[in-house]
């Protein structure tokens, strides 16, 4: 309660304090001071001081708030959150698709990050009457990412460690991709296939080991789409995302209409484990290299 | 002409699954039906004489008695040669489809039709004879929901006599029909008897009628026989006013007796 | 001349589904192409089979029921079909025929149920009661189903309701053959059922006096036609309409006597579906739609007129 209380003075001093620092571009504010962002949703959230309790509804955010050091500050996470493996100490809140808004509450949070859905974006508007700050942050593909560390780095009194990693994350985006010959395609699902296009983050990940996404065409971030259509853009490779580690042929490669597709045939997969792969984040350049590796294995 | 004993029911008793003691729906009912002769089978709502046809075609199983058709075990038929024998108009029937008259007939040919096989000539020339016999021969192209209750009666009727039978059972033909319907299916009922051969079996409540067309009446009251034999023995005055539990007066015509029923005014 | 032209629009929908893909295969190669030997070919005879099934389930369920809203899928077996497949999901089944298996069982166990509930004293189906049976049991499934997916690892269950949608995306030659040794008895019953429908249509008791032996015609009925759905679903998910539109498309050419209108529905139902995975395969190619919603865009709009025509008439 003490909290909302200076929450609101503060704020009336912050307004005074931005009049008079006007002249100044605002992602210079000093870092013991509040801050102010828009979030990916269009909502302006202000801070009076750095965020001290801080819940996470992303893994990505999580990943990224330890990154920029400031993992001890982390008091909630979901079930998914699971690097690095220290933050499975702190208590789960759920599965961050439709955050209980008590169990958030109990965690006493001066600031709770959520992706952006519409039911999130609900639960956010939620959080903002009870006095809580919640930020939404879209979490589709790696430009996402960098936008999340620069804002999170404001939010947290980071500013320079949050801006230093967006930084290189928009390098490694526009780093030229080494060139191979290597064509995949992502396979998600079987039955309908479903595979990735250029809208998921997946396919970002592709270019940036070096390989060509046959479907990227599509510039949705997946889509269901007809064997033969896999067949002839003929992927060297099959890319199968799964929660397991164990690199075991998925189920889809021992029936006969799959074997139409010449990777299935001569069993050229490779096997992502969704920690690392399922979700984009500040570990992509890692990520990246990882896959590179993996498709040289397969390949010639 | 030749009076085979074409239905023997003796002494049935059934009772609905579900009703008390006491509520049977028939108890000691006996019927037979011959050859050349119509049989009615009168009585109040209630008393029992659909359930007397169910049970006398083997739909229903009686607690006591049974039923035979020429001979065998009503139990002993399957539905499909039974429908050779006996020909049956329904008191309701509840047609889904539109169909012209000649089609509709035409269902009754199909106790007598292979399974995959198709109508042959002469399932067409017995529907043809049937819709002349009830005449409507004339109505062999129209669709069945132009036409009016009478037709539509005779309709079913043709589609009964389609199926060739021996017995004939109608239950409530005349329900919704005017007079000069209800005449023209009496009489033309009395002909098939007479000049066919055909065992009929009616069940209806227009006494009158009964009395003038039929050679043996049965009357039902509650579930059990107030009569059986010719219309002048069976209907008395005592016994119509006992079964029909109003005040009447016999008076005879054609040799028959009509039942007029009473004012009962309260003065 | 309406079955010549009825034989015309089967070749040419099957036809299509052989020639026309998100692919292009010259004429010149199509008999050589692999694409349309392993793919393209049992696909189409998968849709044949399945849109014929469908069809074919839809007009005796219509028949039996007494009521032109009739659909395979009415009598709780999507809702039965999608329990199976959601549990199979949800135990991680390995095997590639584990969907489609649980699938059927979760489809029979449906229609058991509902059988068992229609059966009213003495034995006797009550097809009003069956009608009711089959939307509580159908809408029982489909909350248990929810749960499921509510309380588990949301990415593989979602993918599950685009399974259910409806695809032949999992045809092969295997598929088709399973179907050819399963359909010829459920099939047969039905079609050998045409004329004592005819007798049904006018009520019961009527039909049983003109000889047609109803219970066993209900039981026979009721059960030809849940297989054949049953299967339906099992193979290719939930497709829609085909089972309720076509027999009534093809009544208004063939009218209401069973013997041409089965074999016509059949037929009919097959074309349908064929053309439908056509224009579901190549209008958004690369992309696929749903069989499914390719079947209700088509039907709806058929189902409309349909109705104008009797509200007229």
């Amino acid at each position: 309660m003490e909290r909302r209380h200076s929450l609101r003075s503060h704020t009336i001093r912050l307004v005074a304090l931005a009049a008079a620092l006007a002249c100044r571009p605002a992602d210079h504010a000093p870092a013991a001071a509040g801050s102010t962002v828009i979030d990916d949703a269009g909502r302006t959230v202000v801070l009076a001081q750095p965020a001290h309790r801080i819940v996470s509804l992303s893994p990505a955010v999580t990943e990224l708030l330890f990154a920029l050091g400031v993992g001890d500050r982390v008091v909630g996470r979901t079930t998914w959150c699971d690097y690095p493996p220290v933050v499975r100490l702190v208590p789960s809140v759920g599965d961050g698709l439709n955050p209980s808004l008590e169990a958030l509450a109990a965690r006493r949070p001066d600031l709770v990050v959520l992706y952006r859905s519409p039911l999130n974006e609900t639960a956010a508007a939620q959080l903002s009457r009870l006095g809580i700050a919640a930020v939404v942050l879209r979490q589709d593909r790696l430009e996402d990412v960098a936008r999340a560390a620069r804002l999170l780095g404001r939010l947290v009194g980071r500013s320079a460690a949050g801006d230093s990693l967006a930084d290189s994350l928009s390098r490694l985006l526009a780093a030229p991709a080494p060139r191979s010959r290597r064509r995949l395609a992502f396979v998600v699902w079987d039955s309908p296939p479903i595979v990735i296009g250029a809208g998921s983050y997946l396919d970002q990940l592709a270019t940036l080991a070096g390989a060509e996404n046959v479907f990227h065409d599509i510039a949705a971030a997946s889509a269901a789409v007809g064997l033969e259509t896999i067949a002839t853009r003929d992927p060297d490779v099959i890319v199968v995302v799964s929660d397991s580690a164990e690199p075991r042929p998925p189920a889809l490669a021992r029936r006969p209409e799959w074997r139409v597709i010449r990777a299935v045939r001569e069993g050229r997969f490779v096997y992502l484990v969704g920690s690392l792969f399922g979700r984009p984040g500040p570990r992509a350049g890692g990520a990246a290299g990882e896959l590179r590796r993996l498709l040289g294995q397969v390949t010639r | 002409m030749d009076h085979e004993l074409i239905l023997d029911v003796r002494d049935v008793s059934y009772r609905y699954p579900g009703a008390g003691a006491g509520a049977d729906a028939l108890a000691g009912v006996s019927l037979a039906a011959r050859a050349g002769a119509v049989h009615a089978v009168l009585g109040p709502n209630g008393s029992g004489k659909t359930t007397l046809l169910r049970v006398a075609l083997g739909v229903l199983a009686p607690a006591t008695g049974g039923s035979r058709i020429l001979g065998r075990p009503a139990a002993a038929w399957s539905r499909r040669e039974l429908a050779r024998v006996v020909g049956v108009v329904t008191q309701r029937e509840e047609n889904l489809f539109p169909q012209r008259v000649r089609e509709t007939v035409l269902l009754g040919r199909y106790a007598r039709l292979s399974l995959w096989g198709a109508e042959r000539p002469e399932d067409r020339a017995a529907v043809t004879r049937a819709l002349e016999r009830c005449d409507v021969l004339s109505l062999a192209d129209r669709w069945i929901w132009t036409l009016s209750g009478g037709e539509y009666q005779r309709v079913r009727l043709a589609r009964a006599l389609a199926q060739e039978p021996r017995l004939l059972v109608l239950d409530e033909p005349t329900a919704s029909l005017d007079v000069r319907h209800e005449m023209e299916l009496f009489q033309l009922v009395r002909a098939l008897a007479d000049r066919d051969g055909l065992a009929v079996v009616l069940i209806t409540h227009h006494v009158n009628l009964a009395a003038r067309f039929a050679d043996r009446v049965l009357l039902l009251s509650g579930g059990q026989p107030a009569g059986e034999g010719p219309p002048g023995d069976v209907l008395s005055r005592e016994t119509v006013e006992r079964v029909f539990a109003w005040p009447v007066s016999i008076a005879p015509f054609e040799g028959r007796p009509q039942v007029i029923p009473l004012r009962k005014d309260h003065t | 001349m309406k079955w010549l032209g009825l034989g015309l629009v089967v070749v040419a929908a099957f036809l299509g589904a052989v020639v026309l893909g998100p692919v292009h295969v010259p004429l010149a190669g199509l008999a050589a192409s692999d694409i349309v030997r392993t793919l393209r070919l049992p696909r189409a005879l998968l849709a044949f089979l399945v849109g014929g099934s469908l069809a074919l389930s839809g007009a005796g369920l219509q028949a039996l029921i007494r009521n032109p809203l009739a659909d395979p899928f009415l009598l709780g077996l999507s809702g039965g079909a999608g329990l199976g497949a959601v549990a199979a999901i949800a135990l991680h089944l390995a095997s590639p025929w584990a969907l489609p298996l649980a699938a059927f069982a979760g489809a029979l166990g449906a229609t058991a149920l509902v059988y068992r509930l229609g059966l009213v004293g003495g034995g006797e189906l009550d097809p009003r009661v069956l009608i009711l049976a089959g939307v509580a049991v159908g809408a029982f499934a489909a909350a248990v189903t929810t749960a499921i997916v509510s309380l588990s690892d949301a990415a593989e269950l979602r993918n599950t309701f685009l399974w259910l949608w409806g695809g032949l995306s999992g045809a092969s030659w295997d598929s088709v053959l399973v179907l050819a040794v399963y359909l010829p008895l459920p099939l047969a019953v039905l079609f050998a059922a045409a004329r004592p429908l005819d007798l049904l249509a006018l009520g019961e008791e009527p039909a049983r006096h003109l000889g047609a032996d109803v219970e066993s015609l209900k039981r026979r009925v009721f059960v030809a036609a849940s297989l054949l759905a049953a299967v339906c679903v099992a193979v290719s998910g939930v497709i829609g309409f085909v089972g309720l539109v076509v027999p009534h498309a093809m009544r208004t050419l063939w009218g209401h006597r069973h013997r041409p209108l089965l074999p016509a529905a059949f037929l009919g139902g097959g074309a349908l579906l064929a053309l439908s995975d056509t224009v579901a395969r190549v209008a958004v190619a690369p992309r696929e739609l749903p069989v499914g919603i390719v079947t209700a865009l088509v039907g709806v709009p058929v189902f409309a007129l349909l109705l104008r025509r009797w509200t007229t008439s």
